[in-house]
């Protein structure tokens, strides 16, 4: 039998963010959720440019990284979303593509620290909210659980 | 992490943020022809949609051109855009991120970022401008999450001397 985890939950409200230069995009992102008190979001869009990049990829021993160099490194996708902590601090983990400036496309997480913000980040977060713990749930879900 | 000098002064505060909801979640299938930036923010409009997060899941482009950021050498900003690159169809969309907002005059604008492959199996990306990227026969297929109350608006920034999106309460 396949065994997954599930969360069960809706959206609720959306933060329309801008970034502004030479924040990291990862801590950016994270400390505007603090900042507004927003736990838990997902990514519904983003678009902007960093200074340089910094791609992460693989786990443990497999880990490994790619530095791209700009300034200029066009955001193309973003998806990711965010969670707390835990000491309840938001988390944001975002993945994506980029393409350098002379039009490479590379891919991976965007490593914390390493993704400075060249012009701009305009993104667009819509809170997840789960249901409370203790909820009813049909047999064999469970209705909320941190995964 | 490297950073950059900007032209101007840093602003604060250095993260905004505007708080709102999304009002309606439209699957959108611009048809063959149309122009994917100035097209989505067109039938976007007609249906009162002024702002707007969206995702590009699927379809293809016809033809299509795409810009990618460049060190400015004239010291004006930070960056800026090379000249576009154009691609013959069929070029498939691989995803893409856009924004819907406001210009400065109040008329509609789409910032749209996407990642295509070219009919050699070449993957592309980049700034996607307006006028160039044209819907191929299956469409260009978006999925849109309309915004109230809050929305992006174009204003001056001194600070990178571009006139860039802002949150704005809508």
């Amino acid at each position: 039998m396949i065994e997954a985890a599930f969360e069960r939950g809706r959206l609720g409200r959306v933060a329309a963010i801008r970034l502004r230069p030479n924040q990291d995009l990862v801590e950016g992102v994270e400390a505007a959720c603090a900042e507004h008190g927003i736990a838990r979001a997902v990514v519904r869009s983003g678009v902007g440019s960093l200074v340089d990049a910094e791609l992460a990829y693989g786990r443990g021993e497999g880990a490994g990284g790619v530095r791209v160099e700009g300034p200029g490194v066009e955001i193309l996708t973003l998806a990711g979303e965010v969670r707390p902590d835990g000491d309840g601090r938001p988390r944001a983990e975002l993945r994506g593509t980029i393409s350098d400036p002379d039009g490479r496309i590379y891919g991976g997480a965007f490593a914390r620290g390493g993704n400075a913000i060249c012009i701009t980040l305009e993104l667009v977060l819509q809170e997840w909210l789960p249901e409370a713990q203790g909820a009813p749930s049909p047999a064999g879900t469970a209705a909320s659980e941190e995964v | 992490m490297r950073t950059l000098q900007q032209p101007g002064a840093a602003l604060e505060p250095r993260r905004l943020v505007a708080r709102g909801e999304v009002g309606e979640e439209l699957r959108v299938v611009l048809r063959e022809g149309s122009d994917l930036l100035t097209g989505l923010a067109e039938v976007l409009a007609a249906r009162g949609i002024a702002d707007a997060a969206v995702q590009l899941t699927g379809g293809g482009f016809s033809s299509l051109q795409y810009l990618t950021g460049q060190p400015d050498a004239s010291g004006r900003r930070i960056a800026t855009y090379g000249p576009p690159t154009a691609l013959e169809g069929p070029v498939m969309l691989v995803g893409g991120n856009a924004i819907l907002g406001r210009d400065a005059a109040g008329r509609p604008l789409l910032h749209c970022h996407a990642v295509v492959v070219d009919r050699e199996g070449r993957v592309h990306g980049g700034h996607l401008p307006a006028g160039v990227c044209i819907a191929g026969p299956e469409g260009v297929v978006c999925h849109v999450a309309a915004l109230t109350g809050v929305g992006f608006r174009v204003g001056e920034d001194s600070e990178t001397n571009y006139s860039i999106f802002h949150p704005a309460e809508a």
